[in-house]
This record gives C-alpha cells, structure tokens and sequence, in this order.
C-alpha cells in the first residue's frame, strides 16, 4: 500500500534532487571523494592526493542530492492537502530538464574550443 | 585489462537493453495503437508501456551502477587521453552524460509512480513528460558512451 502522498515525495524528491545536485556540482559539496588510483573512500570533499592521482566526487555529489531530495521529499508529505493539489507532477522532468540546461551552460567552454 | 573489458560489455549490453525498453516505452506512449497490430511499425507501437516500467527503472539503476563502476577506470586512464590529445567536445559530452545519467536517477520514483496500475487518464502527460526525458538520457548516454569507448579509432 503506498501513501496518497508518495507522489508529492516523488515530484519534490526529482526537483529537490536536481536543484541540488547542481549546487552540490558548482560548489563541490560531496559527501564523499573517491580516491581510484588508490581505491580508498574519504567521507566529505577532500583534495586529490598529489602525484597526479586524482579525486573523484561525482559520487560525493550524488549522495549529497540524493540524500537531501529524500529529507526535502519527506517534509513536503507534511504540506497540507490543498497546496498537494496544486502540485504540477510536470515539475518532476521540466525542472531536471531546466538543471541540463544549466550544466550544458556551464560546461560550453568545451564546445567552444 | 580484460576485467574492464568485460565490465565495459555487460554494461553496453546494458545499455541497449534499456535503450530499447525505453524507446519502444516512448513510441507507444507518444503513438498508442489501439487496432490489431498489422505492419513492423505499428506492432513496434502497439506494445504495453506500463509493462516496461519496472525493467526500465532495474535496467537504468543496473547501467547506472556499472557506468559508475567503470567510472573509476576512466577516470584515471581514458579521460587523461581525452584532456591530453585535446578532445575537448568528446570530453565536455561526457562530462554532461555523467551529469544527465545522475539527474536521472531522481526522476526514477515519480516515473514508478505515474506507470503503476490502473493507469490514471489525468496523468497521460505526466508519464509523457518522465517517459520521454528518461528516452532523451539514455540515447545520449548511449551514443556518447560509444563515441567515447571508439574515439581512439577516429584519431
């Protein structure tokens, strides 16, 4: 049996998510960094270890907009009934699809060269 | 060597899988035919969506996940060649792929939702809307990822 209110969770979690993740991404926040030339995981964004080993956080980013869409998601099943009726469920792709648009402004320089 | 190889099939098996639950999800919510099925096209149409709900939402984790595994091999060997050899286009696309792909991930639950039976009426265009953004991310992953994997054959 699923709440009545999963789809409010559902369209709150896809906009929260993407909303952060790009944050997350601009700032570097992650929760975690993956360090592959050694395999070792670090909790929060920790710089690359030198010698040219790089660090990674994309999955630091991931756990970081996953995790906060969940908690967001959560608070808006609160929200009372009539604001869960004017909830649009095209949110859940179009503000995602607006974040692309976003990412692919931020990363033109690569196009460009 | 041949690890990666490996792990790099299976989720390009992955990927046409999904790519092709997916389409086929989209052409029939776009298009639905509701007459017996007669030519390639329409039978191409008239399949089920709801029925490819759930392996869509396991086949996209399940690529997601080995994407992000091989990841870690790309990071510190083929990405390198990108920056080195100047395949800036090459680098940005998939620098945006891994961002798509992770977007993705969060549509995933409202996607569940709108496909579960009965299928309402009043959300026809919400399914539209999820079906056909999960279709735009996982054709660029694949042919992205592709271009990526081959770029060394068009140097």
């Amino acid at each position: 049996m699923i709440s009545p209110r999963f789809p409010i969770f559902a369209i709150t979690f896809a906009v929260a998510y993407a909303v952060i993740y790009v944050i997350a991404v601009e700032q570097n926040y992650a929760l975690i960094t993956y360090h592959p030339v050694s395999g070792q995981f670090e909790l929060l964004t920790t710089p690359p270890k030198g010698g040219g080993r790089p660090a990674m956080y994309w999955y630091g980013w991931i756990l970081t907009a996953g995790l906060g869409a969940f908690v967001i998601g959560l608070l808006a099943m609160l929200v009372p009934d009539h604001w869960v009726k004017r909830v649009w469920p095209a949110w859940a792709w179009i503000i995602p699809l607006a974040v692309f648009g976003v990412f692919a402004y931020l990363l033109r320089a690569y196009f460009m060269r | 060597m041949a690890f990666w190889t490996t792990l790099l099939i299976i989720h390009g098996l992955l990927g046409v899988t999904l790519l092709g639950a997916i389409t086929h999800q989209t052409v029939a919510v776009w298009l639905p035919v509701r007459a017996a099925a007669g030519s390639f096209v329409t039978r191409f149409r008239a399949v089920s969506g709801q029925s490819y709900a759930v392996a869509v939402i396991v086949l996209y984790v399940l690529t997601a996940i080995m994407g992000a595994w091989i990841y870690t091999r790309y990071r510190i060997g083929p990405r390198l060649t990108l920056e080195q050899q100047g395949y800036w286009k090459t680098f940005g696309a998939f620098e945006l792929k891994e961002h798509f792909v992770a977007i993705g991930l969060a549509v995933l639950p409202a996607y569940w939702y709108y496909w579960r039976k009965p299928l309402s009426q009043e959300h026809n265009a919400a399914r539209a809307g999820l079906t056909t953004f999960l279709c735009f991310i996982v054709w660029y992953g694949f042919i992205v990822g592709h271009l990526t994997n081959n770029i060394r054959g068009y140097a």
